[in-house]
């Protein structure tokens, strides 16, 4: 094979790259596009192209289903007994949602585990939120876990809901959305530690660090 | 007639086909809607292809119903 030919293919190679580049970024006509490099590979080609629908114009993805009946503003009563927070905030979850609409904080309390996963004494007895996870599977709702800062927090807020606790603030909250800057919270015991309905970047940096029980959204 | 190869010209064949096997991959991956992510997707063998285009791409792929 003469050099001349292998060179040939060698540009024919890069430009089959770099028309798979461009179709990953969206660029199927005009220049610089898979249909430029068409052009270049087969000269005086006919096209008629028919660009798929891309992500940026499909708008945002279909929720699932346990999120799409989600009322923010849902009613959250103040918290009767001082170790419930945890129960109150996946209650809350449960009937924001309308997964549940119907659901109790003593069916909470039950389904987390009285009194090995929640008692008087402690609370809720793990932090990482096993055993509320363990609830939202009962329901069919995946979760995810993490421990995480509050533009993290924030930035979930505008997709999902879920439950958050501090581990400086001994206390868990749900989530509404976003107020502003703000964290919307679903708040049992308000005024605790100085939070009311929202949770500024100060007082969540200042309460954490935070562990999260998330709805995949 | 035959010719005698260059070792050059032996490396030049070698990656050649090497990068066709990766476009062939790389097609497969599209027509399985696989276009962005970890292996086997369009983007990871575009990568293998150049990998100098890692961190350049602005990615917007076709929606996979």
């Amino acid at each position: 094979m003469t050099d001349e030919r292998l060179s040939v293919l060698e540009a024919q190679q890069g430009l089959q790259t770099d028309a798979i580049a461009q179709m990953l970024q969206g660029h199927w006509v005009g220049f610089p596009s898979l249909e430029a490099d068409l052009g270049a590979l087969s000269p005086g080609i006919q096209l008629e192209p028919h660009p798929p629908l891309l992500s940026s114009e499909a708008g945002p993805p279909t929720p699932p289903d346990y999120l799409k009946h989600f009322y923010p503003s849902t009613d959250m009563p103040q918290q009767v007994y001082s170790w419930t927070c945890s129960a109150c905030a996946l209650d809350w979850v449960l009937r924001a949602t309308q997964v549940a609409p119907n659901h109790t904080r003593e069916q909470a309390v039950e389904e987390i585990g009285y009194p090995e996963n929640i008692n008087p004494t402690y609370g809720l007895m793990d932090a990482n939120g096993t055993a509320l996870r363990a609830v939202y599977d009962l329901y069919a709702i995946p979760t995810f876990q993490a421990w995480l800062n509050f533009d993290q927090v924030w930035a979930a807020a505008g997709h999902t809901t879920g439950q958050i606790s501090g581990g400086a603030w001994y206390h868990w909250v749900a989530i509404r959305g976003q107020s502003g800057s703000d964290i919307w919270i679903a708040n049992s015991a308000p005024g605790y530690a100085g939070v009311y309905d929202t949770l500024s970047r100060d007082q969540f940096n200042r309460l954490g660090p935070f562990s999260c029980v998330l709805l995949v959204p | 007639m035959a010719t005698e190869q260059t070792s050059d010209e032996e490396a030049r064949l070698t990656t050649l086909e090497q990068q066709q096997g990766l476009i062939t991959q790389a097609l497969v991956a599209a027509l399985q809607g696989q276009w962005v992510g970890a292996p086997p997707s369009v983007e990871a063998f575009l990568y293998a292809l150049n990998p100098t285009l890692q961190g350049t791409l602005n990615l917007d792929p076709p929606v996979v119903p």
